[in-house]
């Protein structure tokens, strides 16, 4: 059973005097069962009305078929509300009330115990600042009582938009362990919406990706990293300028670093490394490092998205990694 | 496409899972609605007001003693004198026009009853409950209408500017069931709120009886009148709390509800009452009084549009009893208060 199913999800926003807005465009989602899933996209590509729909906030077009932890939505979604955390954009809380009370009024409709919210207090490190009214409190503690009350039902499904928003480097590395940490427990599956690449390629097992409301590409992280992968290789070599000319001549596509060093040659679309080894060492030059380069997640976001800085920017920008291993 | 991750699957139903029940909804609520520091302040201050206008009354009425009447009875009758002198000088005016006589011209003579009497020149009045009682519940109803809609109205309107009312979706999330809950959340309060307000001005008129009023039997089926003014006050402050919900709901905002409610009071009745007086009987502030007021309101009016008689022309009568004006503001707040929560219902909430 999915945690989230969505197939054939549009919607469009009617705009006064304007041609409606499509924030979705037929989407399909699939998470499964456990762990952390990864969401990204650019700017305006559908995240957030993603998320709203499936939290029943905003009507998708038409009937299209939406499950939540196997329960329609929205019809659904009373039976299963309960065991779903959510965390969307900014937290929304009462500026006059404290931290705790405003924890404490949402366990009260739901039937959560008070005990519960001093956990979640204590979770996020609240518990010594919960008597201060939400309004006093900065942005990062905030976000951290936005991540206490998307805890407090201890949910199966936890979702979570750019939840590191204001937070300092110490709470964002407490924030993506916890997620590790709810991602492994077998019990919780965790949405991760966030803007920072780095960020879901710490810390999720999964990605989808989403440009013009539309998923472009999904998977195990490391398998959407390969899809972006260009089968370039970085080769170090004692006189650059004579094995790049050996190259050349075996019909390899060669360039020098950005920093050319006169000792390391880039070498593209490479389909079978060994060929370079080949090649070189039939004219006497010996390889001292050959490295494939793995994209990181933004280069591969960037390529599946059909960002046009991304065509242009050269490999380099890869992070070198053994093959099939992560950056 | 799909994500796949290999992970032990949960199961489709978890005991532990906590469940939005009504009545947890129902209790934050109404703890989320004594939270309300605005709404404790403004409670506060509106008992602070009758504490201060009973301290006022206690200060500016009282029973008048023996030489306060006397001298208030020998001002009185030298104003009478002044005036009969006024009348002399006046019938013996030569300039009287023809065929007026002298008891038209100048008017009859000033009596003591026609100025009211020596009460009208004491300078202290005692506190008459019998006389000010009804009068009273009316202008508290009045007051408490007011308080109650600005009550409703930052209810709701305070929700819709810090989206808390959407975060509370993510727990309970079927809408009516959100709504229905404040609207009746706020119900109660509103009818606490104007049981409160009854009952200061209550126990102001009897610490003023006791201490500064008239100490004469109060007249049968006093107790029954004013209550009923009381009972229909309270009545009157929840349309009112509701009808400030109700606006905040629909335009999302409590200072725009305000403002709506300002204009509609203060230019709307204004121009409808000056240009088409026949509509005035179906004013809100009309049914208000109409609802509250002892007996309902007869309202006096001059119709423009009336057939023309050989006679004078007289104001039409039209009484707005009880009846009209509670189904009229029952109306008037079913489709208000229906409006917001059906728009809640439907709309998208970023």
């Amino acid at each position: 059973m999915p945690a989230v199913q969505m197939t054939g999800v549009s919607k469009s926003y009617r705009r006064r005097g304007r041609p409606p807005q499509k924030a979705l465009d037929d989407l399909d989602l699939l998470v499964e069962n456990g762990g952390v899933h990864g969401f990204l996209g650019p700017n305006g590509s559908g995240k957030t009305t993603t998320i709203r729909v499936l939290l029943g906030l905003v009507s998708a077009d038409g009937a299209p078929d939406i499950r939540l932890l196997d329960r329609p939505v929205p019809a659904g979604l009373p039976d299963v509300i309960g065991a779903v955390g959510a965390l969307v954009e900014t937290p929304l809380f009462f500026p006059g009330f404290s931290g705790r009370l405003n924890l404490q009024l949402l366990a009260e409709a739901a039937g959560v115990s008070r005990a519960r919210v001093e956990e979640c207090l204590e979770i996020v490190d609240l518990t010594d600042r919960a008597r201060d009214r939400f309004k006093g409190y900065s942005l990062g503690m905030k976000q951290r009582l936005g991540i206490a009350a998307a805890l407090l039902k201890s949910p199966r499904l936890l979702v979570l938009d750019e939840p590191s928003n204001g937070l300092d480097p110490a709470g964002i590395r407490d924030v993506r362990e916890l997620i590790r940490r709810l991602g492994r427990d077998g019990r919780t599956t965790v949405l991760l919406s966030s803007h920072l690449l780095a960020e879901i390629q710490q810390v999720c097992d999964s990605v989808s990706i989403l440009a013009r409301g539309r998923c472009v590409a999904a998977g195990p992280v490391a398998d959407v990293l390969a899809r972006g992968s260009t089968g370039d290789v970085r080769i170090r070599v004692p006189d650059a300028g004579a094995a790049a000319a050996v190259l050349a001549g075996a019909g390899f596509a060669v360039s020098p670093p950005e920093v050319p060093d006169g000792r390391t040659l880039l070498v593209h679309r490479v389909s079978a490394p060994g060929e370079i080894t080949r090649a070189l060492a039939r004219q006497d030059h010996f390889l001292e490092e050959l490295t494939p380069l793995t994209p990181d997640l933004e280069s591969a976001f960037l390529a599946i998205t059909g960002d046009p800085a991304s065509a242009e920017a050269p490999p380099a920008g890869g992070v070198p990694t053994a093959p099939g291993g992560r950056a | 496409m799909s994500a796949v991750t290999e992970r032990p699957a949960a199961t489709p139903t978890d005991p532990a899972t906590p469940a939005p029940r009504l009545g947890g909804l129902l209790r934050a609520e109404l703890h989320r609605f004594r939270s309300r520091r605005f709404i404790q302040v403004l409670v506060g201050l509106t008992l602070m007001g009758f504490v201060l206008a009973t301290v006022i009354g206690l200060l500016n009425l009282g029973a008048p003693s023996a030489s306060d009447l006397a001298a208030a009875r020998a001002e009185a009758e030298q104003f009478v004198a002044e005036q009969e002198d006024f009348r002399e000088q006046c019938l013996q005016d030569p300039g009287r026009p023809d065929g007026v006589s002298a008891e038209e011209y100048c008017g009859p003579p000033l009596t003591l009853e026609d100025i009211g009497g020596e009460a009208s020149f004491l300078d202290t009045e005692p506190f008459d409950l019998a006389g000010s009682a009804t009068d009273g519940a009316l202008a508290v109803a009045a007051l408490s209408a007011a308080l109650a809609f600005l009550i409703g109205a930052t209810w709701i309107g305070a929700e819709w500017s810090t989206r808390s009312i959407v975060a509370l979706l993510f727990w309970v999330p079927r809408r009516m069931t959100v709504i229905g809950t404040k609207v009746g959340v706020l119900v109660l309060a509103a009818a606490l709120f104007g049981v409160l307000t009854q009952a200061a001005w209550l126990a102001m008129a009897g610490v003023l009886r006791a201490f500064v009023g008239v100490d004469e039997a109060l007249p049968d089926g006093f107790w029954s009148t004013l209550l009923q003014t009381q009972g229909r006050g309270v009545l009157l402050t929840v349309f009112a709390a509701l009808l400030g919900f109700g606006l905040a709901n629909l335009v999302r905002n409590t200072g725009a509800a305000l403002g709506i409610a300002f204009v509609y009071v203060v230019v709307v009745e204004t121009a409808v009452r000056a240009l088409r007086p026949r509509w005035d009987p179906f004013l809100l502030t009309t049914n208000a009084l109409g609802l509250v007021q002892d007996g309902g309101l007869t309202l006096q009016y001059w119709d423009d549009q009336a057939p023309v008689t050989d006679g004078p022309q007289l104001p039409v009568e039209y009484f707005v009893g009880h009846l009209q004006a509670g189904l009229l503001l029952t109306a008037v707040t079913v489709v208000v208060v229906g409006a917001g929560a059906v728009l809640f219902s439907r709309r998208d909430l970023h």
